[in-house]
């Protein structure tokens, strides 16, 4: 019994990190309608940058999110004011095509930049835990949780009180009505884009600190996500949260219970028995045009 | 049997909202019928129950005295069925030519034709709604009446026996909407019998043989144009009630 | 122009076939492996640029059709064409099975459903006993690369004019049709669910195929290499830029790209697979339609076409 409890914190510890690793991707998703391909290894470049931060200049990496984000943000708005605002009107193929490329571009870069080695954020802190009764909790992993949380707790908030938060949410709903009310999309668009790729590369940063990181998670970490985000729904943060946890709990679940490699069969399973009962997502509402 | 195509006690529910309710009619052999009803009305939704592009939640859809409704779409087509779309869907990338082919190809009953001849029955249709100087053209490149008159004639092509028009005259002139009128009485003379959607009630009312009206989803009238048109029901949907 | 093609063709292939005894070793290799990713293209073409429904789990076939051939020869001691048969066998059963749920999907979400399948074939294989398991399986060797080589151009062959057969058939005008607009389709009496699933059977059978002859080229298979992602980026970013839904585009594309990727690789790995990336995002930026699209709007418009290409989809 205490292993199972051990095994259902395990999963929503780990949930908390899927959850804001889901959440950028549900943003672009549901306000830009970009299918982002390439979100897995945005979130492997923010693990990178982190890395180099503690490496090289010594900066926690809990501190260093801010720095993170900024990067992030400001990648994500070039990227898509340069690149990918020529692609608003294109079919969807052409932008899962182009996604596509940059996340082959990503990985590669990082092979040659950082190489193939397997890499880990290790900070002080990284072995030591915490009792809860009978449960181990480890530090690196709670600390990850609680800021998945903050951020999320944050977007949401942002969404709902801010002005630019509002436009980005009226831009989801209906383009044409936001823009009789003056919301400029390619500004917004590029805002939003920034805000998705900072969320990824926060995402990447927790992930750096609970686990090894290599140019090749891109991939999976986006199946990952899809995965989260099309369970949780794509308009609300918090349905991305149960989401995230829920997918967490079947995770460690399968692991202890089946086997480590069917943890992978087990969220992807699960992914694609959504998409077939119930396109809408378990919890919330995916976009359907 | 003479009615070709029958509707009982058909709803369709959407999350909440009530876009059909308990609509029961019939449609005669070699008829015009007439379908009118302020916007939001269900007149749409209804021709997608009978096309098959949307499943009633209640009621039956019997065609020829066969149930069809719970077929798919590319089913009814076979057995007859063809619709225009109110917002058009040709195949963008292929020309005019080839979007009407695929009707020949597909829609009808009984063997189907190789390419060739698909696009010699293709032509013909062009020709029949006057589109036939357009055939090599891409259908992305037509203009607003010429899409009116390619989505007929693709209709066309299937062979169907009832024809489903959802709104073809929106958006024309009066000369435009006279052609079309002609072009459709043409296709009754064929034997085909129409359902036409509009709200042009001056054309309607000179094309139809009779007149239904939806207003919220409900029949409130079935008759002759005349008749419907005056009744007190139908000039209250419409204009609102009379203030004494 | 069509006379070009009559003579130009069979002309091309005449050359082409004749590599194993004019080419070097070297260049018969690279021959192989040119080709069997432009089947590969090809048999993505069906379903991606006929279909218009872009499959990330051709990878599946591939590696379905590389087990196909290792289960039957090794663990049962059958010839390679009776694997290939198996290996053919499996993907067409996968592609019903697992096609009719997934091809229900729109567009994107299938494309993520596809996705998902193929990350997890891998990790299911390398569970069973009869695949061998983690290890892999050890094929017997067979060093005949002009075999190889001529078989993989036959393939090509036979995928190319499949794929001909598709633009004056009507199952591949049905197919266009469901591209172009799936529930119009639908409404003029289309099929869609089974003309859905054929095309991804049969891009899946030309994947299987294209995945036995590598696996028995190479003699070496394990969970990992088979249903390698990669390969499915590899087939979808050839078919593109030679021009999806054409019927030259994904050959040529293919053997243009394994060219150019080849020459750069002689450098540095990492460099061929970086190279492909930005391929893709240069192509669907400037030529969305292909390779095949520019060479005719060249002609009209010269430098200009793709200018024009970007204007029509940006803000």
């Amino acid at each position: 019994m205490d292993l199972f409890a051990q095994i259902l914190v395990n999963g929503v510890l780990l949930g908390g990190l899927y959850a804001i690793m889901a959440l950028g991707l549900a943003l672009v998703w549901g306000v830009l309608n970009i299918v982002n391909l390439a979100h897995g290894a945005f979130i492997m470049l923010g693990a990178y940058l982190s890395w180099s931060l503690y490496t090289f200049l010594g900066i926690d990496p809990f501190v260093g999110l801010p720095i993170t984000a900024v990067v992030m943000f400001a990648l994500g708005y070039a990227l898509q004011r340069g690149l990918l605002n020529l692609l608003v009107r294109a079919p969807m193929f052409n932008t899962l095509l182009i996604t596509f490329g940059l996340e082959v571009v990503l990985t590669y870069l990082a092979q040659m930049v950082f190489s193939a080695d397997f890499r880990a954020i290790n900070p002080s802190y990284a072995g030591a835990s915490v009792a809860l009764g009978p449960i181990t909790i480890p530090v690196a992993r709670l600390a990850a949780f609680g800021a998945a949380l903050v951020l999320t707790v944050g977007l949401w908030l942002f969404l709902l009180h801010t002005r630019l938060g509002r436009a980005i949410r009226a831009t989801a709903q209906n383009l044409v009505a936001a823009r009789l009310y003056g919301v400029e999309p390619m500004r917004l668009y590029a805002v939003t884009f920034g805000l998705g790729m900072a969320l990824a590369g926060m995402a990447g940063t927790l992930y750096g600190t609970v686990s090894q990181i290599n140019p090749y998670i891109g991939s999976a970490l986006t199946a990952k996500s899809f995965a989260i985000a099309i369970i949780g729904g794509l308009d609300n943060p918090l349905g991305v949260i149960v989401g995230g946890v829920l997918l967490g709990v079947i995770e460690s679940l399968t692991t202890l219970y089946i086997g480590p490699t069917f943890a992978d069969v087990a969220s992807f399973g699960i992914l694609v028995l959504v998409l077939i009962i119930r396109p809408g997502g378990l919890i919330g509402r995916t976009r359907t045009a | 049997m003479n009615d070709i195509l029958e509707v009982r006690g058909v709803t369709r529910r959407f999350a909440g909202l009530v876009a059909v309710d308990n609509v029961s009619f019939t449609l005669g052999q070699g008829e015009i019928l007439g379908l009118i009803g302020p916007n939001g009305a269900g007149k749409s939704t209804l021709v997608s129950l009978i096309s098959g592009t949307v499943a009633p939640s209640e009621g039956e859809v019997r065609y020829r005295d066969q149930v069809i409704s719970t077929l798919p779409a590319y089913r009814r087509a076979r057995l007859g069925i063809g619709r225009t779309f109110q917002i058009m869907r040709p195949f963008p990338g292929l020309s005019v030519l080839d979007n009407v082919a695929v009707g020949a190809l597909f829609g009808h009953a009984g063997g189907h034709p190789k390419l060739a001849q698909a696009r010699e029955q293709a032509r013909a249709c062009l020709d029949f709604v006057g589109l036939g100087r357009a055939v090599d053209h891409l259908a992305d490149e037509l203009g607003g009446p010429d899409r009116k008159r390619l989505e007929l004639a693709k209709a066309l092509a299937m062979q169907p026996q009832v024809l489903l028009c959802d709104e073809v005259m929106a958006g024309l002139n009066l000369v435009e909407i006279d052609e079309i009128i002609e072009v459709i009485r043409k296709v009754r003379a064929q034997g085909i019998s129409v359902l036409v959607i509009e709200h042009v009630i001056k054309a309607i009312k000179s094309l139809s043989d009779r007149l239904l009206v939806l207003h919220h989803g409900v029949k409130i009238a079935d008759g002759p144009p005349d008749e419907v048109l005056a009744h007190p029901d139908v000039v209250h949907a419409y204009l609102g009630k009379k203030r004494s | 122009m069509k006379l070009a093609y009559w003579i130009g063709i069979p002309a091309a292939l005449a050359v082409m076939a004749g590599v194993p005894w004019y080419g070097s070793p070297v260049l018969v290799q690279f021959g192989i492996n040119a080709l069997l990713i432009a089947v590969l293209a090809q048999g993505w073409n069906i379903i991606g640029g006929f279909a218009g429904y872009a499959s990330f789990g051709n990878s599946v076939f591939y590696g379905l059709g590389s087990y196909g051939v290792g289960i039957a020869m090794v663990q049962w001691n059958l010839s390679f064409g009776t694997g290939m048969v198996l290996g053919v066998a499996l993907a067409v059963a996968f592609a019903v099975l697992i096609g009719l749920p997934v091809l229900r999907l729109r567009g994107h979400y299938f494309a993520i459903a596809t996705l998902a399948l193929t990350q997890v074939m891998a990790a299911i294989v390398s569970n069973i006993d009869l695949a061998g398991q983690n290890v892999g399986l050890v094929l017997p060797p067979m060093n005949d690369d002009t075999m190889f080589y001529e078989l993989s151009l036959g393939l090509v062959v036979l995928a190319t004019l499949t794929v001909f057969w598709l633009t004056r058939s009507r199952f591949g005008f049905g197919l266009i049709a469901i591209r172009e607009n799936e529930v119009g389709a639908g409404v003029m009496g289309v099929n869609t669910t089974l003309y859905k699933v054929s095309a991804f059977a049969l891009s899946g059978i030309f994947s299987a195929l294209a995945g036995g002859i590598h696996a028995y080229w190479i003699t070496f298979l394990d969970p990992n290499s088979a249903f390698d992602i990669g390969v499915n980026v590899k087939m979808i970013i050839m078919t593109v830029f030679g021009g999806a839904g054409t019927v030259l585009g994904p050959v040529v594309g293919a053997l243009v790209l394994s060219a150019v990727s080849e020459l750069l690789s002689s450098e540095v790995t990492s460099v061929a697979s970086l190279f492909f990336g930005f391929v893709i995002v240069a192509a669907v930026v400037f030529m969305p339609h292909g390779m095949a699209q520019i060479l005719r709007d060249w002609r009209k418009a010269g430098w200009r076409c793709f200018v024009d290409n970007i204007k029509a989809y940006r803000l």
